[in-house]
C-alpha cells in the first residue's frame, strides 16, 4: 500500500511538533533544576543552565525529610502494587479457568467500579481508615487499594489467549491449582504480569487525590504531597526547587517506562477492550 | 465472556477463595462506602458530631436551589466538552494517521506520545503553571515577539478551564491513543487494501471502515474520557486554582470534595457526589443507545 510523500510529511511534522510540546516540560524542568535562580528568571528559553548546580536539590533535602518522603512514596507503592498483583491474578484465573455461581454478574459488578467516580466512595473510606487510627500513616494510604479492577481485567485478557487444552491436560493429571498456576498459568502470562506491575507501580507512586486526604504531615509525605507545597508561592524564590522536586518525582517512573516500554506498550495494545 | 471454563460447578467453592481477597476489599472500600454514601446524602452531618439529623431530601433541594451548582454544572460540561475534543477526536485521528499513513519512526511516535502518561499530574501542573506564566514563562516571551499578549487564564473564566484541560490532557492523551491505536490496528488489513486499491480517498475509509469497526473501543475511550477525566482534573484544579476565581474553576468532582473536606457538609457532598454519578450514567445510557445500531464489535 503505498501513500504519497505529500500525505505522509505534513502528519509527519504535526507528529514532530506534538511531540516536542509533550516532551518540552519535561526538559525545561531538567535544565531549570540545575540553573541557579538568577540565571531561570534571565534565561527562560534557555534550556541549557550557564552554572549548572546542585543547590535546588540539596535545598530540597536541607528544607524537607526528602529521604523518608522518597522512602514513603517507594513503600505506598511497591507494597500496594504486590498486593495488587497477588489478588488481581487469583481473581482473574478464577473468572477465567473455573466455573462458578454468579460468575458474570461478579465480574461485571466489579468491573463497573472503574466507572465510579472517587467522590462517590471518598468519605466513608475517610471514614474507615480514621476510625482504625491510620490518618497519617502511609499503611492508611495503602489499605484501601489492596485490590483492583484494572488488574483483574488485564490479567484475565491475557489468561484467555492460554490454550484451555493445557489447563484440561494438566486437570487430567490431577495437578492442583496452585501447581496449575504457578506452573503454567503464571510462566505464560508473565509479560501481562510484568507490564501490569509497573503500571501499578507508577499510578501509586504518582498518586495524589487519596493521599492528600490521609497524609498530613510532612515526615509522612509522599513526592507528589511535597512538590504541591511549592505552587503556593507563585513568582516566590522556590521555582528552581520545585523543578528539582519535580525532576526527583519523575526520575524512577520515567526510568521505568523507558526499560519497559516494549512490554507496557504491548500490554495495553494487545489487550484491547472487549 | 468466553466460556473456557474447565473445572465444574462442585469445585465452585475454589473459586470463591480465590475471589475472597478481592472480594474483601472492594466490599469494605467500594460497596459498603457507594451504600453509606447514598445513606449520608439524606443527613446533615460534619463529620464531627457525634449525631447525625435526618432531614429527608433536603440536601439535594439544597444543592439543586443553590446558584453556584448551575455554575459548576455548566464548568463541568465545558470541562467534558474540552476533553472530548483534546482525549477522544484528536487521539482518533492521531491513531489512524498512524496506522495507515507513517510508516517510518512508528514505534517511536508510540513511546513518545505515550510517556507524559506515566509522570505525576502534580508535576505537570507545576510544570505548566511555570511554562504557561503570562508575564515570565517560556510561551509568553515568545507569543511576546509577536506582539500578542498571554491572558492571565488562572484568573479568566473560560481561560481557566481550557488551560486545566490541556495540562490534564497533557497525562490523558497518551493512554487513550495506544488504546484507539491498537483498536484501528487489529482492523483486518484486508477491508483497507481493497478500499485502497479502489481509490477511497483517505476520510472515506475513516468514516466508513475504520470507525465503525473500532466503535467498541471508541465508546470506552469516549466513557473513560469523560468519567476518568473529570477525575483526573481534579488534581490541576486542587494544585493551582482551588476552584477559583469565583468557583470558576471548579466542576461537579472538585465540589463535591470541596464540600466534605472544607466545609464539612458531607450531607451536601454525598448528595452532589450521587447526583454526578447518575449524570454519568445516564450519558453512558444516551450514548449507549444512540450508537448501538452502528456498533461493530470487535471478535
Amino acid at each position: 500500500m503505498k501513500i504519497k510523500r505529500s500525505v505522509a510529511i505534513p502528519w509527519h511534522i504535526i507528529f514532530i511538533i506534538t511531540i516536542i510540546i509533550l516532551l518540552y516540560p519535561i526538559v525545561f524542568a531538567l535544565g531549570s533544576s540545575f540553573k541557579t535562580l538568577e540565571d531561570a528568571y534571565n534565561n527562560v528559553l534557555n534550556i541549557v543552565p550557564l552554572n549548572p548546580t546542585f543547590e535546588n536539590y540539596i535545598t530540597f533535602f536541607n528544607s524537607l525529610p526528602a529521604f523518608k518522603i522518597t522512602m514513603n512514596t517507594f513503600i505506598i507503592a511497591s507494597v500496594a502494587t504486590i498486593f495488587k498483583l497477588i489478588t488481581s491474578f487469583l481473581a482473574a484465573y478464577a473468572f477465567v479457568f473455573l466455573q462458578f455461581k454468579g460468575k458474570n454478574i461478579l465480574y461485571f459488578m466489579l468491573i463497573s467500579t472503574i466507572f465510579i467516580p472517587f467522590t462517590v466512595t471518598m468519605i466513608p473510606n475517610y471514614l474507615i481508615i480514621s476510625g482504625i487510627g491510620l490518618v497519617n500513616s502511609v499503611w492508611g494510604v495503602i489499605l484501601p487499594q489492596l485490590a483492583n479492577a484494572l488488574g483483574i481485567f488485564l490479567m484475565r485478557q491475557s489468561m484467555k489467549t492460554i490454550p484451555i487444552s493445557l489447563i484440561e491436560a494438566a486437570k487430567l493429571d490431577h495437578i492442583g491449582h496452585a501447581r496449575i498456576m504457578k506452573d503454567i498459568v503464571l510462566p505464560l502470562v508473565r509479560p501481562a504480569v510484568t507490564s501490569t506491575g509497573i503500571w501499578f507501580f507508577i499510578t501509586t507512586w504518582n498518586e495524589y487525590v487519596w493521599p492528600v486526604l490521609i497524609l498530613k504531615s510532612k515526615e509522612n509525605y509522599t513526592l507528589p504531597l511535597a512538590l504541591q507545597m511549592y505552587i503556593s508561592s507563585e513568582g516566590g524564590t522556590n521555582f528552581t526547587v520545585a523543578m528539582a522536586v519535580s525532576v526527583i518525582t519523575m526520575i524512577i517512573p520515567l526510568t521505568l517506562y523507558l526499560i519497559f516500554q516494549k512490554y507496557i506498550i504491548g500490554t495495553f495494545t494487545s489487550s484491547g477492550i472487549k | 465472556m468466553s466460556d473456557g471454563t474447565v473445572f465444574k460447578n462442585k469445585e465452585s467453592w475454589k473459586a470463591y477463595c480465590l475471589l475472597i481477597p478481592t472480594l474483601i476489599i472492594f466490599s469494605i472500600f467500594m460497596f459498603w462506602p457507594f451504600l453509606y454514601t447514598i445513606y449520608l446524602s439524606f443527613f446533615d452531618w460534619n463529620m464531627i458530631t457525634p449525631t447525625k439529623e435526618f432531614v429527608g431530601l433536603k440536601n439535594y433541594i439544597d444543592v439543586l436551589s443553590d446558584r453556584n451548582t448551575y455554575k459548576i454544572l455548566g464548568n463541568t460540561f465545558i470541562y467534558i466538552a474540552f476533553l472530548l475534543v483534546i482525549n477522544c477526536i484528536i487521539p482518533y485521528l492521531f491513531a489512524f494517521v498512524l496506522d495507515l499513513i507513517l510508516k517510518r519512526f512508528n514505534g517511536f511516535y508510540k513511546s513518545a506520545l505515550f510517556l507524559p502518561a506515566f509522570i505525576s499530574l502534580v508535576v505537570g501542573s507545576i510544570l505548566f503553571t511555570w511554562i504557561l506564566n503570562p508575564v515570565s514563562g517560556p510561551v509568553a516571551i515568545i507569543l511576546g515577539w509577536f506582539g500578542i499578549e498571554m491572558p492571565i487564564w488562572s484568573k479568566l473564566d473560560g481561560w481557566v478551564i481550557l488551560v486545566l484541560s490541556l495540562i490534564t490532557s497533557w497525562k490523558v492523551f497518551g493512554y487513550n491513543f495506544i488504546v484507539l491505536y491498537a483498536s484501528i490496528n487489529g482492523i483486518s488489513r484486508e477491508i483497507i487494501e481493497a478500499a485502497r486499491l479502489d481509490n477511497v480517498p483517505l476520510w472515506k475509509i475513516f468514516f466508513h471502515i475504520v470507525l465503525p469497526m473500532s466503535s467498541a473501543t471508541g465508546i470506552y475511550v469516549f466513557i473513560i474520557t469523560i468519567v476518568q477525566g473529570l477525575q483526573y482534573v481534579f488534581t490541576p484544579i486542587k494544585v493551582i486554582t482551588q476552584g477559583g476565581p469565583n468557583y470558576a474553576s471548579s466542576n461537579a468532582i472538585y465540589h463535591a470534595y470541596h464540600e466534605a473536606f472544607v466545609l464539612y457538609r458531607t450531607g451536601h457532598s454525598a448528595a452532589l457526589s450521587i447526583m454526578t454519578m447518575l449524570i454519568f450514567f445516564i450519558l453512558l445510557a444516551l450514548e449507549f443507545k444512540f450508537v448501538e445500531r452502528g456498533i461493530y464489535y470487535e471478535n
